[in-house]
């Protein structure tokens, strides 16, 4: 993953003169090593929002928007503390979208012969279109076992879903686990053994 | 099924899952992974120009007041220019009543009155004794 905390070691080692040069390189260094996180993290976080959204437009949005933030907010935090920051941001928009979501869905459901979001996600025209990566077969089963895994992380509580999708999907450990999520140690290993229970459940016949 | 078996079993699904789950990220579309890189792009620019030095962001400012500042100098320096310039008419007036105003020449002037008579029209023949003097 990462160098861990890149930004200190630049601010501290260089010499006291050439304030500006010396500036202008952490900010070069920063820019760097944000870009060099993001690029290790932006696919992974889209799909985990997808899989929580079931909409990839949304997805991007909230994948966007967590991107930006944590750059305005946490750039110049060590980036060994940005990946459960990152997450953390990420879980706080998805729930907001999901929240929103509720309340149009609400709102439009008063109006006769309106379509909600519980009809099913919106679907993108362009993603029927073929990639041309795997084969059509293979793509076949690809697409059914993620997509079962879609349906049975979806049905999860929301911080179930949360802790499964970071600790196993993610591979972060509790402690990143619980930053991320905002609570203690103790409520992940909760959340992510009850998740796995309920996962066992719905997959278990087939995974 | 005992405690052991239950442990496998969620070995099993969780790298089950992470297989699945990886594979998924992998075949991402490339339209997706334009806009993740677009996106990526635009919260790098936003990390550069936060770390950007603070004096950087008033430079325009400080060159804008700067050519004005300029600008003004320049309008006003002729009219306070320390270079002498030639007397007119009425600068001799002014100066002629500054003498007055001063009021401790006058006396001499009176008591020489002929003598600066006599200096006016030597002066004035000075001309005549020149020219003779090269023709």
């Amino acid at each position: 993953m990462m160098g861990p905390a890149t930004l200190e070691v630049v601010s501290t080692e260089l010499p006291a003169d050439g304030e500006c040069s010396r500036r202008e390189e952490a900010s070069l260094d920063a820019a760097e090593t944000l870009d060099h996180f993001l690029a290790g993290v932006e696919r992974r976080a889209f799909r985990i929002a997808q899989m929580a959204l079931r909409d990839r437009d949304d997805a991007l949005d909230v994948v966007q928007d967590a991107m930006l933030h944590l750059a305005r907010s946490y750039g110049g935090r060590p980036s060994g503390e940005w990946r459960p920051l990152f997450y953390r941001i990420l879980y706080n928009g998805i729930r907001d979208k999901q929240r929103r979501r509720t309340v149009r869905s609400r709102l439009f459901g008063l109006l006769p012969g309106s379509r909600t979001d519980e009809d099913g996600p919106r679907e993108d025209p362009f993603e029927r279109v073929a990639d041309g990566a795997p084969g059509p077969d293979r793509q076949l089963m690809a697409d059914q076992a993620m997509q079962r895994l879609e349906t049975a992380v979806a049905a999860l509580p929301p911080r179930q879903r949360e802790a499964f999708t970071l600790r196993c999907l993610e591979g972060m450990d509790v402690a990143e686990t619980a930053t991320a999520m905002g609570c203690s140690e103790g409520s992940v290993k909760t959340h992510y053994f009850r998740a796995l229970q309920s996962l066992r459940a719905a997959l278990g016949e087939v995974y | 099924m005992s405690e052991h078996d239950v442990e496998r079993r969620d070995e099993a699904l969780e790298r089950r899952a992470r297989e699945v789950f990886e594979a998924s990220v992998e075949q991402l579309d490339v339209g997706t992974r334009a806009r993740l890189r677009a996106a990526r792009q635009a919260a790098t620019a936003e990390i550069e120009s936060r770390q950007r030095p603070a004096w950087q962001g008033w430079l325009p400012v400080a060159v804008a007041a700067s050519a004005a500042l300029v600008a003004v100098l320049l309008w006003r320096a002729p009219a306070e220019s320390p270079v002498p310039v030639a007397s007119s008419g009425a600068t001799a007036a002014i100066d002629a009543l500054e003498i007055v105003a001063a009021g401790d020449d006058l006396d001499l002037v009176a008591e020489d009155l002929e003598f600066y008579v006599w200096l006016e029209q030597a002066g004035l023949d000075v001309p005549d004794a020149h020219d003779g003097g090269q023709g």
